[in-house]
């Protein structure tokens, strides 16, 4: 009794004991077990053949092009996405509600659905690959196009965790600044950007760790010459289909440990910020 | 003037939150705006620090009409309820942050910030976050921040709101001495009776967007004007006066109302007084209370508070002692508070007959103090009573309007107070008549009244007192009702030649000062009975308010006026009648002189003269009435 509440303040809520052993088994029947299964299978390799397979020159191709257009991605979805939560949050315009409901469909999308429709719009005979052509823009079968696909994919997670975050900016502490002698540019800079700072963070690592994961909606639209536009996810399904097992673990491998990694280093630095300015309680 | 509000309104979907406020502001004054939530008074705060756009009139902050201006420079420091401090930002940060936006150099900064520091008693604070300070010190920090960049106005939005009493109190004290020390004018808002007493040096009442009484916190507590104000700042017994020849009855005394203090009170009959719970003395059953007896009451409740007692008596109303909120109740119950040193040399108990009486009374100014609703059967009374008009306005004022059955003889019975008749198709102004010709000052006569009233028009006939009842009834019907109200001036082309303007000006004047409304003053030109007849075509339902003399010229005004609510569609006419003043009185004497000196204008004036007469007097008009 005594070690235990040391760490385990009480509560007036009941039922911590069996919560927590609920979350810890749902947490690891559904991501922990799969993802030790992937490793044990990585781990099967003898190391050098790891390193060979994960550093082929196409694999190498291939991460930079994920990571490469999923940090892309994400950077434009938190530029526009923070637009757009703006504008549903701060003005009431006819169609609000309608453009609110738009921003989750492509959650509720199948992804090949959306991958099929942007390499219709965006392909060569498309309305905009079209008019984008006339420019000399190939977007479709280009690592632009799997920007595009990564972008879409990644838009709501924005822009859902902005929108409190904007709600709950006091109207006052805009206010106050004005009054002050504050203009437009350095209320938003000064007082609106470091209010929402830690959910625009969330929302774009959310989005960033979509856009790494996604396969769906990118096949379609990336055109998948291998060495240009082929992402990971692919490459594995294609192992997969080769029956070369071990080869896709050691790539999946390769992309959970630098996920992993990228995700800590963002959530780390994001909460470095948060405990600088509003900690300290 | 530090601070000039002329005529603010802003208007939220179409109800006013700020209604015609108008009002002056000294240098370095402390002055305090009271009003219960929902009041107007913070909206008007914002409006003046440019958080908010006005409707109508200017804001004119030190010789500068701001009303345009964004709040950014206006030069205007705002503190906060929820103190609004960035909380991602230290103390230092937040203080400095005027000074930043206005590119102060760095040593400068250090400067100020450490003085702010030093005035708000929060020295060595500078690197600490908002979240790390308890709530008085972070108002104290919004205060500093509010002065930081020198503004010469300072607006604080209820900044008590949200701390515990004692820190309160703390604060309170702390805010007046720095306002002192900085000599900046300031206005603070608050629904805080204690507050606004203990701070303001000049206080301003609102209620429902108007402002209704401005002055020093004790002159509106001992002499207020309005029965809101009245009953707003502290416990108020209000009785109900009887005209005595020259002086107000109440039970066994005549008071004489100090002129000074209580202009134009007693309208024939009766007036409404005020007596504070300290100021009613209290007496053994068979003596009478010192120095002004009025009754005899039992006590039913006694309160110890610590410092004094309260005490509740119930009273029997009698021909020359009723209450002023419900006139016609058999008994009413008043308030009355003694300190301990009394308590203890005569103690009471609960149950013991007593004799009161009043150290002090106040008359009110206002000129409706009852309302009495006039029909023929006891039903048509209680439908007049569920009017939305005589509800609303008897609800506002705390008055319950009793019924008064017009006898078999068709004579009315006594009137006094406001007078409401129905608006009977087919007959005009006739039920109204009978009830000025019986003597009334002011009759109602309500048409269908289901919808609320949104707007009033004035008009006075050309007499002092025809005016002076109108506006008289105008202040105390607009300070109980949100709704636009404007006042109708004849402007002929005699008015282009400028006396008329004086009298345009006076009027308002008048308005504003002696019956504490502002409203707006429209001219126009021709007959007033077809100007009205164009106005009640728009669509919001209109209340009119007619003052008219009894002379020939006025029986001509209520004849015309008759046939156009029997016409048009009105929901309600007020007729104010001035009585007993010399036939055609003009209230521009100096106008005649003046046109006898130019000869060119004299001949056209003379002839228009000549068409106003006629106006005025048509050949073979019908006196109503007889």
């Amino acid at each position: 009794m005594a070690t235990r509440a040391t760490w385990l303040q009480p509560s007036v809520l009941p039922g911590f004991g069996l919560t927590i052993g609920i979350a810890g088994t749902f947490l690891g029947l559904v991501v922990l077990i799969p993802i030790a299964a992937l490793v044990f299978k990585a781990g099967s390799l003898p190391l050098p053949e790891l390193w060979r397979i994960a550093t082929e020159p196409r694999a190498l191709a291939s991460y930079r092009l994920s990571f490469g257009a999923s940090l892309l991605a994400a950077v434009l979805n938190a530029i526009f996405g923070l637009v757009i939560a703006w504008s549903l949050v701060r003005y009431r315009f006819p169609g609000r509600r309608l453009v609110d409901a738009i921003i989750d469909l492509p959650f509720a999308l199948p992804t090949a659905v959306s991958g099929i429709a942007l390499a219709t719009v965006f392909g060569p005979k498309g309305w905009i690959g079209q008019w984008l052509g006339s420019f000399g823009i190939q977007v479709a079968y280009t690592w632009a196009g799997v920007v595009v696909a990564l972008t879409l994919v990644g838009l709501p997670f924005v822009v859902r965790s902005v929108q409190p975050a904007l709600e709950e900016v006091e109207a006052s502490l805009e206010e106050a600044a004005e009054s002050l002698g504050a203009g437009r540019w350095t209320i938003f800079r000064r007082v609106i950007m470091p209010a929402i700072a830690p959910a625009l963070a969330t929302g774009f690592t959310l989005a960033l760790a979509r856009a790494i994961g996604e396969y769906g909606s990118v096949i379609f639209i990336a055109g998948n010459i291998p060495l240009e536009t082929e992402i990971t996810p692919l490459l594995i399904v294609i192992k997969l289909e080769q029956f070369d097992y071990l080869g896709a673990a050691a790539l999946g491998f390769v992309m959970l440990c630098v996920s992993f990694l990228m995700l800590l280093t963002i959530n780390a630095l994001n909460g470095w910020r948060v405990r600088r300015h509003a900690g300290r309680r | 003037m530090s601070i000039a509000l002329e005529q603010i309104s802003k208007h939220y979907d179409g109800t006013a939150a700020v209604n015609d406020v108008t009002v002056d502001i000294a240098e370095g004054e402390f002055f305090v705006l009271l009003g219960p939530s929902g009041s107007g008074k913070s909206t008007l705060l914002r409006a003046i620090a440019g958080l908010t756009t006005i409707d109508h009139g200017r804001i004119v902050l030190h010789g500068r009409d701001v009303s345009s201006v964004p709040a950014k420079d206006r030069q205007v420091g705002f503190v906060f309820q929820n103190y609004a401090l960035f909380r991602h930002m230290t103390i230092a940060d937040n203080i400095e942050f005027a000074l930043r936006a206005r590119r102060v150099r760095v040593n400068e900064r250090r400067r100020r910030r450490a003085e702010l520091l030093a005035l708000v008693a929060l020295e060595g604070m500078d690197n600490r976050l908002p979240a790390e300070l308890s709530g008085g010190q972070q108002q104290r920090v919004a205060v500093a921040r509010a002065l930081a960049h020198e503004p010469r106005v300072l607006l604080l939005d209820e900044p008590f709101g949200a701390l515990d009493a004692r820190i309160r109190d703390e604060l309170r004290r702390a805010i007046r001495e720095i306002q002192r020390a900085v000599g900046i004018t300031t206005i603070l808002v608050t629904h805080d009776q204690e507050e606004a007493f203990t701070m303001a040096d000049r206080l301003g009442v609102m209620d429902r967007g108007r402002l209704q009484e401005v002055g020093e916190p004790r002159a509106l507590y001992t002499v207020p004007r309005t029965r809101f104000v009245a009953t707003f700042l502290g416990a108020a017994n209000l009785l109900l006066g009887h005209d005595d020849g020259g002086g107000v009855r109440i039970g066994d005394s005549v008071f004489r109302p100090n002129r000074r203090s209580s202009p134009a009170t007693v309208n024939g009959t009766e007036a409404t007084i005020v007596i504070r719970p300290e100021d009613i003395a209290i007496a053994h059953e068979d003596e009478s209370a010192y120095p002004h007896p009025i009754g005899t009451a039992a006590v039913t409740e006694l309160e110890f508070v610590g410092s004094s007692e309260r005490i509740r008596l119930k009273v029997t109303s009698s021909d020359h002692l009723q209450s002023a909120l419900s006139p016609d109740a058999g008994a009413f119950t008043i308030e009355a508070s003694r300190n301990a040193h009394d308590s203890e040399t005569f103690p009471l108990v609960s149950g013991q007959p007593v004799a009161f009486g009043a150290k002090r009374i106040h008359v009110l100014s206002t000129r409706i103090s009852t309302m009495r609703l006039i029909a023929g059967t006891e039903a048509a009374g209680k439908q007049l009573r569920e009017s939305v008009l005589v509800r609303d306005l008897a609800d506002r004022m705390h008055i319950v309007p009793s019924v008064r059955v017009t006898g078999a003889d068709g004579k009315d019975p006594l009137l006094s107070g406001l007078a409401v008749v129905a608006l009977e198709d087919g007959q005009g102004l006739a039920g109204a008549v009978r009830v000025l010709q019986a003597g009334a000052c002011q009759v109602l006569a309500i048409g269908n009244g289901e919808r609320p009233v949104e707007r009033l028009l004035i008009y006075t006939q050309p007499s002092r007192p025809a005016r002076d009842g109108a506006l008289s009834a105008a202040g105390s019907l607009l300070r109980h009702m949100n709704i636009d109200a404007t006042l109708l001036v004849r402007a002929d082309e005699r008015f282009m030649y400028g006396r008329r303007y004086r009298y345009l000006l006076d009027i308002r004047e008048s308005a504003l000062r002696v019956h504490g409304v502002d409203v707006r003053t429209e001219s126009f030109r021709g007959n007033i009975v077809h100007e009205l007849a164009l106005r009640l075509r728009s669509s919001a339902t209109t209340l009119l308010l007619v003052g008219v003399t009894s002379t020939a010229s006025g029986r001509v005004l209520i004849d015309g006026l008759g046939k156009l609510v029997s016409r048009e569609a009105c929901a309600a006419i007020l007729l104010t009648s001035a009585r007993g003043e010399p036939e055609q009185r003009p209230v521009w004497p100096e106008f005649r002189r003046y046109a006898v000196a130019r000869g060119a204008v004299a001949r056209k004036t003379s002839s228009c003269k000549a068409r106003f007469a006629a106006d005025r007097n048509p050949a073979g008009a019908r006196l109503p009435g007889g």
